[in-house]
């Protein structure tokens, strides 16, 4: 078991992150060296100045909160909670000032961001199976859903172990170590990653979040990087 | 299908996939936000005519051939083998779909549908599937554009017996031609379509304008367009852009064809002209001062059909309004948002298609009779040649007992001398 948690948490990590970095990367070189499009293809009217409106469309989904106000609430809520857990990840490297405008304990939310984030993936699951989206759907989409809510649910329930029963055998300090050390290219284990009572969840985690990164080129969850370019082509 | 000919449709699905394309094909997350967006699917309500639905079997091919997912494991991206069945639906996606991109105005990141449609059309074309006549409508024009010499006398004598009404419409000045041709160093190259209706009018308001104008030999419709083909959509529009170097004309007038207006002001970048709708022109006119409008022609209560390719595809959406606001003062909106105007349910080649898809365009635009009879108004007026003919169709099918009008055939009609009884209206 032990030889299986130090692949996962070790060469897996590293493996994932390459694929992740090394495959976005080609993949939107691919993209950015085709040739432009034979005409323009913006559409009206014409607002100015454009790339802000891009922006604004990009980050705000203004198209989805006009026909599906109530997918918009959970894409608002969903994107925002995501943008904290990545904060959330980095402060477990190590302490970051500009994240502690408002002073907080990793992570930020008190363990509710995760519990809206798993709630937000189960609604995004779950209107897949209604028509007429279901019918749009193919398998890769339903896949994509499970595995970032069983890595959302599996990383949550460390912090409301942590936060809200008062489980701390795995401290921050354990993590900051652990991941510290994986940046530092010297990895290392903790005692207390491998072998305490919740070490299963956050190898489960880690697994989850290494497929999910390795998928990440090769899926539609490229659109965080093209979304501002697409948009910027709608706007003209 | 043999694998040659599978290989040689694969060449040409490779050959459209730029920049645009890519992020059409990498970026849909199926998320249904263009569920409502057709015009097709709120009459019809079939799930094929869902936008996502029709741009993924696009993507269904790509993923299968363009993507190693699509080798390894083409289940879970439902890839599929590019054979007579998919070319079937391929047909059937990109034949009821009349491009009018109202599913990108829904869709969050901007896919255009109608793009991913032309590689479907690229792919029927290559297999001999597009629809025969609108390739044979494409090759006359490409045809005339070489051979204009044959043409040219018979082009000539059938405007010249048009020059009489358009005299009856605006009397000009004497010893001046009322539809100038082949006039070198003129301010306007008006390109009109195949049809006096089309020319009657736009003389005399050029003429009433005192414009420096003359007609082009070629008609303004782009076959090829419709047909989906870049080469032959390429090959039509240089004819016109050859004609306006040699003339050296300031501006290229598009009369009223959403299709050609859009083909020429988004694909000629960087020439000696500008590119102007012949609406964008007459509210031009009438803000200089250069020609008058008569109110009282135009009677009842009218409302306007923003043709998809003018408005939403061109940016022409304040200037029919403000021709309109000079021809009536009567007038009520088809929808509070000009960019969410469902589509007349022609474009795409469907109208040009005539017969053999009337049946499918009356049921696919159910919405577009609706949206019409709620505004209760006695003319509909547009400023589009196949939504003009389309909109007719669906008053009569839908008894909808509305009166279709052209905008540029009412300002004709509402042509008035100024005060001073100045005829140049200056």
């Amino acid at each position: 078991m032990q030889i299986l948690y130090y692949i996962i948490l070790i060469p897996m990590v590293y493996f994932s992150f390459i694929v992740f970095v090394l495959g976005t990367i080609i993949r939107l070189l691919k993209i950015f060296r085709e040739p432009p499009p034979p005409g323009k293809m913006r559409i009206y009217p014409e607002k100015r100045p454009a790339w802000l409106w891009a922006v604004y469309d990009t980050f705000l989904f203004p198209t989805v909160l006009r026909h599906k106000p109530v997918f918009w609430f959970f894409l608002i809520l969903f994107h925002t909670g995501f943008i904290l857990l990545l904060i959330g990840h980095l402060e477990l490297i190590r302490e970051f000032a500009v994240f502690q405008i408002i002073p907080h304990e990793p992570f930020i939310g008190q363990g509710f961001i995760g519990l809206i984030l798993s709630i937000c993936l189960l609604y995004f699951l779950f209107r897949r199976f209604s028509s007429p989206v279901r019918e749009l759907s193919v398998p890769e989409d339903y896949y994509l859903l499970i595995l970032l809510f069983l890595t959302v649910i599996f990383g949550s329930e460390m912090d409301w172990a942590r936060r809200w029963y008062g489980y701390d055998t795995i401290s921050v300090d354990s993590y900051r170590s652990y991941l510290f050390s994986l940046l530092s290219l010297r990895p290392e284990l903790p005692y207390e990653i491998t072998s305490s009572g919740h070490s299963f969840m956050l190898v489960i985690h880690i697994f989850f979040g290494n497929l999910f990164l390795m998928l990440f080129p090769f899926s539609q969850a490229m659109h965080s990087f093209l979304s501002l370019p697409m948009n910027k082509l709608k706007r003209g | 299908m043999d694998e040659k000919t599978r290989n040689a449709l694969l060449k040409l699905f490779q050959g459209a996939l730029n920049k645009a394309m890519r992020f059409y094909l990498e970026t849909c997350t199926r998320c249904g936000v263009c569920v409502e967006a057709c015009h097709v699917y709120a009459s019809m309500g079939q799930v094929k005519n869902i936008a996502a639905y029709r741009h993924e079997l696009v993507r269904r091919i790509y993923k299968k051939y363009f993507k190693a997912r699509g080798k390894i494991w083409p289940s879970v991206g439902e890839a599929i083998e590019l054979n007579e069945t998919t070319l079937n639906e391929l047909y059937d996606a990109a034949y009821s779909c009349t491009g009018c991109r109202r599913c990108m105005v829904y869709c969050p990141f901007g896919i255009d549908t109608q793009m991913i449609m032309s590689i479907a059309k690229l792919l029927l074309i290559g297999v001999n599937m597009e629809p025969e006549i609108l390739t044979l409508l494409a090759d006359t024009s490409i045809e005339k554009g070489k051979s204009l010499d044959l043409y040219k006398e018979g082009f000539l004598t059938g405007i010249r017996n048009l020059e009489t009404d358009v005299l009856k419409k605006w009397q000009s000045e004497a010893g001046t031609a009322a539809i100038p041709v082949d006039v070198e160093d003129a301010d306007l190259l008006y390109v009109a379509l195949a049809g006096a209706h089309s020319i009657i009018p736009a003389a005399a308001v050029f003429n009433a304008a005192n414009e420096n104008w003359t007609l082009s030999f070629f008609e303004a419709v782009n076959f090829g367009a419709f047909v989906g083909d870049p080469t032959r959509t390429r090959l039509i529009l240089d004819r016109i852009v050859n004609e306006a170097k040699r003339l050296r004309v300031k501006e290229v007038c598009v009369c009223e064809c959403g299709t050609a207006f859009r083909v020429m002001k988004h694909m000629t970048v960087s020439q000696p002209f500008k590119v102007s709708s012949i609406t964008e022109v007459h509210a031009r006119y009438i803000s200089e001062g250069r020609i008058h409008l008569d109110k009282s022609k135009a009677q009842g209560l009218i409302t306007y059909h923003d043709p998809c390719q003018l408005a939403r595809n061109g940016g022409v959406i304040d200037e029919p309004r403000y021709i309109l606001k000079h021809l009536t003062d009567n007038f009520i909106e088809m929808t509070k948002d000009p960019m969410m105007n469902w589509c007349c349910g022609g474009g795409g080649g469907l109208v040009a298609l005539g017969e053999e898809t009337l049946d499918f365009r009356m049921k696919s635009s159910r919405v577009k009779a609706d949206q019409i009879r709620n505004t209760g108004a006695a003319a509909l007026v547009t400023a589009c040649e196949n939504c003009h003919t389309q909109l007719s169709n669906l008053n009569e099918h839908y008894k909808l007992g509305i009166n279709v009008r052209f905008l540029s055939s009412m300002v004709a009609d509402a042509l008035i001398k100024d005060d001073t009884g100045d005829k140049k209206g200056n």
